[in-house]
């Protein structure tokens, strides 16, 4: 077991600066999700940990060791890749045993560790057939299979349940987060799915054109997020944002846009006086909102017009024109009728607001 | 196909397959087929029916009825023949064995790698790919004779190898990069060495790829016959050159040089009859 540290890491492909000054430690059997839109580095940043990249600068050190010159190999890692790679014309019980034989382990170990691997994830039946003759999510356990069977010091997971469809993403959601428990190990996972990275990681770190944005608990990352992109890429249907004016009357603090103007929570006070006349982004989740007038004194009440309502059965996602933009508001009752175009009176959560600087778009706290 | 697709057809604007009576499109198509089939299988036909007819007969072959397998014991009997048969098989084979150990890793290079090198080579039998085949005979005789291995197996495999790795590592890269590069990541990441990655997991997964391969080299240098006729004189006689030989200041003799181009078609047939998967997998690419 092993701590992975990179400090100040680095990577350019040519003019491309693709991955830039990422510092991040993963604790000793912690797991953590690395998270970000398409192209935003962290498949790249997985696969220098993994040594499939070289690391243009900065380092990386597994267990104490820096690794930046060692191959992949050396590095006692494992990887499950998005495609499975899966070793085609090799039996799943040779795909399990490759790396135990690469590592001349006696075979009779590599019969018990595959044995004990196959047991786990409830793949024994399926260890004389060839990948090709297996479902996804079976050659989705087989590569699990491989990973384990090594006791490496460090799991990888690159996008592993993309290429689920949605029903065995949620199953093979619920049995990683069971084999964590089983076979605890430092593991780094990479997804472009915030649910996987909520669900599954200690830890979520959010990444965005090479940069890391915010590295938090899932619930740090949800309610106290740093910046605009982190706020409207975490949550789903994702956090609403209105262009608001600080605004100062008889001491207190107000948002105001048009056709709307809410009391900014008295907490708040110190953190916004110094933006009082000047424009800042206001961030609300949608969750946040509720229909109906609120308390008088919390002035937080403002109208609005409904676009658009998407019936979930669980729940009314509600699309409503109001502040001069459009915002969603979730969690409505689905049995109430609600018609189009009609006039809602809405209030916010005072204690859910989220302020960011309109040019920075930092998170002002 | 085209019967698939008009019966399937659908919503669209009926064609002219629509509007054929029931069936008639299948017919249609079966006739296209038989007709395309008869334009290639005749002359082989009339190939193996020349090779079984006595000299005086070849210009009445349809209408004769003597058969003799006469012509291919008279050919057997040339040692020329056997020579010939002898060279082509062993330059065939030995091209196939030496151009794949090239053309294999060639063409994983320009599957995978990027770099000076890599490009280096990609520009190399690119250019040389983009010369016509005939002029490289010219040179080559010169070369050839320069080095002192005109005519001798030597002199005929080297070209044809280097024709091989040009023409070849293309289609070698094709397999390549239908070969996901991933399962190669793992096998590194499972204690593998680049080498070790390429010998053990990607080259057991191009096989197909590779008896593809194997399978139009050999038939390539089989069948070639520039190469063979300027290359070559009677040291190293090849069976395309030798069949050639019936042609001379007497005449043609029709019945023993058809008897030989059937024995000829004879080693390729067998192969494409087995190999026939790989090789439609290699066309494709």
């Amino acid at each position: 077991m092993a701590e992975v540290v990179l400090s100040n890491v680095n990577k350019r492909y040519g003019a491309v600066h693709a991955v830039k000054d990422v510092n991040l430690t993963v604790n000793d059997e912690e797991f953590v999700a690395l998270v970000g839109p398409s192209g935003c580095g962290k498949s790249t940043t997985l696969r220098m940990v993994a040594g499939l990249e070289a690391i243009s600068g900065g380092t990386i050190s597994i267990g104490g060791r820096v690794v930046n010159d060692l191959p992949p190999k050396d590095r006692d890692l494992a990887m499950v890749f998005q495609n499975y790679a899966l070793y085609q014309h090799m039996t799943v019980y040779d795909n399990l045993a490759f790396g135990l034989r690469n590592r001349k382990v006696p075979e009779g170990t590599i019969g018990k560790e595959v044995d004990r691997a196959a047991g786990i994830l409830g793949i024994t039946d399926l260890l004389k057939r060839k990948p090709r003759q297996l479902s996804g999510g079976q050659q989705q356990r087989v590569a699990l299979g491989r990973c384990i069977v090594r006791h490496p010091k460090v799991f990888l997971f690159d996008e592993p349940l993309s290429n689920l469809d949605a029903n065995l993403r949620a199953n093979m959601r619920v049995e990683l987060k069971q084999l964590r428990e089983r076979v605890p190990t430092t593991s780094i996972y990479v997804t472009h799915d915030q649910v996987e990275a909520m669900t599954l990681g200690d830890r979520v770190v959010v990444m965005r054109d090479g940069w890391v944005q915010q590295v938090g608990t899932p619930l740090e990352i949800y309610n106290e997020p740093r910046n605009l992109f982190v706020a409207g890429f975490m949550g789903s249907p994702p956090t609403n944002f209105i262009d608001v004016t600080v605004a100062e009357s008889d001491g207190k603090l107000y948002a105001e846009a048009k056709n709307f103007r809410v009391r900014i929570p008295q907490n708040r006070d110190a953190a916004l006086r110094p933006y009082v006349g000047r424009p800042v982004t206001l961030g609300i989740r949608p969750e946040h909102i509720v229909l109906g007038e609120p308390a008088p004194e919390l002035e937080a009440g403002f109208d609005g017009g409904i676009n658009v309502t998407e019936q979930l059965g669980s729940e009314l996602l509600v699309g409503i024109t109001a502040a001069g933009t459009e915002i969603m508001v979730s969690r409505i009752d689905p049995q109430q009728g609600l018609t189009l175009h009609e006039s809602v009176r809405l209030s916010l959560n005072p204690t859910h607001l989220h302020f960011f600087d309109r040019d920075s778009e930092e998170a002002i706290v | 196909m085209t019967a698939a697709t008009t019966t399937h057809g659908g919503s669209r604007t009926p064609g002219f397959f629509d509007a054929l009576a029931p069936g008639g499109a299948r017919a249609l198509f079966f006739l296209s087929v038989t007709a395309v089939l008869f334009l290639f299988a005749f002359p082989v036909f009339w190939l193996v029916l020349t090779s079984l007819k006595p000299g005086w007969e070849v210009f009445y072959v349809h209408r004769s009825t003597e058969f003799t397998w006469g012509n291919y014991v008279d050919v057997l009997q040339e040692e020329i023949v056997l020579n010939a048969f002898i060279n082509s098989f062993v330059i065939a084979t030995a091209a196939t064995i030496l151009s794949l150990a090239v053309t294999v890793s060639s063409g994983y290079m320009l599957s995978r790698f990027r770099g000076p090198i890599a490009n280096t080579w990609f520009g190399t039998i690119y250019l040389f790919r983009c010369i016509p085949y005939i002029s490289w005979v010219l040179p080559l005789y010169f070369v050839t004779q320069w080095l002192g291995i005109f005519d001798s197996y030597l002199g005929l495999l080297l070209p044809h190898i280097a024709v091989h790795i040009c023409f070849f590592s293309w289609i070698m890269k094709g397999f390549f990069d239908g070969i996901d590069p991933s399962m190669e990541h793992a096998a590194l990441i499972d204690g593998c060495t680049r080498w070790g990655a390429f010998r053990r997991v990607a080259l057991p997964s191009a096989i197909p790829g590779i008896a593809a391969l194997a399978i139009l080299c050999w038939l390539w240098t089989w069948n070639e016959f520039l190469f063979a006729l300027i290359l070559t004189s009677h040291n190293t006689p090849m069976i395309t050159v030798v069949m050639a030989q019936f042609v001379h200041e007497l005449g043609t003799e029709w019945n023993l040089m058809s008897a030989t181009a059937v024995m000829t078609m004879g080693p390729a047939l067998i192969i494409t009859i087995f190999g026939q998967k790989y090789v439609i997998k290699g066309l494709r690419i």
